[in-house]
């Protein structure tokens, strides 16, 4: 239960960053097309709505034209505008120059159109045969009570906000069935390394004691040489071990944070992985002042420093050298390997990503590394040089 | 005595700006006087006679031409060369008292004329 929880976190993490990604895009283009379709729809009820007054204000330009008639004729005798308290009027001339008019605001009026809303008034304009009293264009104009324009609104929000959810929902349902594939491989390869380990477990122990109990002075060079190389082996097998239950068990193991000296910690580490520096004729330099100390759980600092000083020897070429620097807040270690590039660095904490696949290893230990620091709000900050070597800064 | 000399060259403005409003206006009005001269010497003086009013004429030209440049333009066009086809009054009116002597004004007096004919009837401003 506990291997696939942790398997399981280390896959969503990767897999809600492509999720989120997939369905930002998803979203834009779902949001994309409801824009459009809710464009259409809004211009197509506008429309309706304009459609629908038309045939009203068509009937009152009439009335109005036919007042107007009246008026022309009788200009001598009567002077009064027709008007009609259903309705506001005006009269323009055929330069555009209004002649008279009731209308709220006569200034906006937009002469070449037949009919339109400002938002506040629906204005119909009837264009004259007979210019009586001079007014080539009647514009008849009523109140906008907005009522097609808050239905509108709210048949888009709710159909939009349903086809959007629908969308989404179906958006989240194919990234799951993208990402099936992926999630069985990973699930696979983390069901063999957790496999492997509970196997390692008993006979690296069995190597490692038993070395330590076979008397060395007694054997000839030639054995004492190939003893300390089985003795090296072991000690790698044990650290990619150690690794390995680290991430499959740290979630189920509580920590067990206290004071720990890390002064006294590093120089052990650096004891224990001087021998397998020999192999590669590594020498270690220290310069680690006493009595620093770290509120951590012990198990995962040693984990920490183990995993810079492996990769330190491993990323290392031979006869090199490794210098390892230790003050309050600041652990170094510096390496004189092969370094990297600038871009290959911010990828160096992902699961299972190898720098240099000729070097053995299943590129976890830096990501052990990343967990770790993250727990105790460390800083990792990484400097390397192609050809040069990798400076590693632990801050705390 | 600076604060009264100051004050006597402000009031010597105000005279001056009013002497040339006055002047303005007075030449605007002179302008109009006259064009009310022609117009009543050379329209009003021959359409007495006839028995439909100038006032009619005036809304056949603004129920055809609609604004007040195009009833000018029309106007001018007419009485500088009146033809039957151009002209809107009716036909029984034409045969009975002929179609209108073509103008003798120049350019300026017709524009005048025809200016206050607007002035007269035009509907602007009298509707309520």
């Amino acid at each position: 239960m506990s291997a696939s929880n942790a398997t399981a976190t280390s896959i969503s993490h990767s897999e809600r960053r492509t999720l989120q990604r997939f369905l930002g895009l998803y979203a834009f283009l779902a949001l994309l097309i409801l824009i459009l379709g809710s464009t259409i729809y809004y211009k197509l009820q506008k429309d309706l709505m304009l459609q629908t007054k038309r045939l009203e204000l068509e009937e009152y330009s009439k009335e109005l034209i036919d007042g107007l008639k009246l008026l022309h004729i009788y200009f001598d005798r009567y002077r009064t505008y027709p008007r009609n308290p259903l309705y506001r009027s005006a009269i323009y001339d055929a330069d555009s120059v209004r002649i008279f008019s009731t209308l709220d605001d006569p200034e906006g009026v937009q002469l070449d159109k037949v009919i339109y809303t400002t938002g506040r008034v629906i204005q119909y304009i009837h264009v004259l045969d007979s210019y009586y009293l001079g007014a080539k264009y009647v514009v008849v104009e009523i109140d906008d009570d907005r009522k097609w324009f808050v239905q509108t609104w709210k048949n888009i929000l709710l159909y939009g906000g349903a086809l959007l959810a629908l969308f989404l929902t179906a958006g989240l349902v194919l990234v799951r069935l993208f990402l099936a594939p992926m999630r069985h491989a990973i699930r696979l390869l983390d069901r063999f390394i957790k496999d492997t380990t509970h196997e390692l477990n008993t006979p690296v122990n069995a190597i490692l004691t038993n070395i330590e109990m076979i008397d060395t002075e007694h054997l000839d060079e030639k054995t004492t040489k190939k003893i300390k190389r089985i003795e090296i082996g072991a000690r790698t097998i044990s650290n990619i071990y150690q690794d390995l239950t680290y991430l499959i068990l740290h979630h189920k193991i509580a920590s067990q944070n206290r004071e720990v000296d890390m002064s006294h910690l590093v120089q052990e580490r650096i004891d224990y992985f001087k021998i397998l520096g020999e192999s590669k004729k590594i020498e270690f330099e220290t310069d680690i002042q006493p009595g620093v100390k770290l509120y951590i759980d012990e198990g995962k600092a040693a984990r920490l420093v183990d995993n810079l000083l492996s990769n330190a020897i491993k990323y290392n070429r031979r006869g090199g050298e490794i210098f390892v620097r230790l003050r309050p807040g600041e652990l170094l270690v510096q390496d004189t390997g092969i370094g990297m590039d600038q871009s290959a660095i911010k990828d160096v904490f992902k699961r299972y990503k190898r720098f240099d696949t000729s070097v053995g290893g299943f590129g976890i230990g830096l990501n052990i590394v990343a967990m770790i620091a993250k727990e105790y709000n460390l800083h990792i900050d990484i400097r390397s040089k192609k050809e040069k070597g990798s400076e590693v800064y632990v801050r705390w | 005595m600076v604060g009264s000399g100051r004050r006597s060259l402000v009031v010597g403005r105000w005279i001056r700006a009013l002497t040339v409003g006055a002047l303005l206006l007075g030449s605007a009005q002179l302008l109009a006087d006259r064009g009310k001269n022609i117009y009543e010497r050379n329209c009003v003086a021959c359409h007495r006679k006839l028995p439909v009013a100038l006032d009619k004429f005036f809304f056949n030209y603004l129920l055809k031409y609609s604004s007040e440049r195009r009833v000018k333009e029309a106007l001018q066009r007419f009485l500088k060369h009146p033809t039957k086809k151009k002209a809107l009054a009716s036909e029984e009116l034409i045969n009975q008292y002929g179609l209108m002597p073509k103008t003798e004004l120049s350019d300026t007096e017709l524009r005048r004329a025809i200016d206050t004919y607007w002035e007269t009837y035009k509907v602007f401003g009298k509707i309520k």
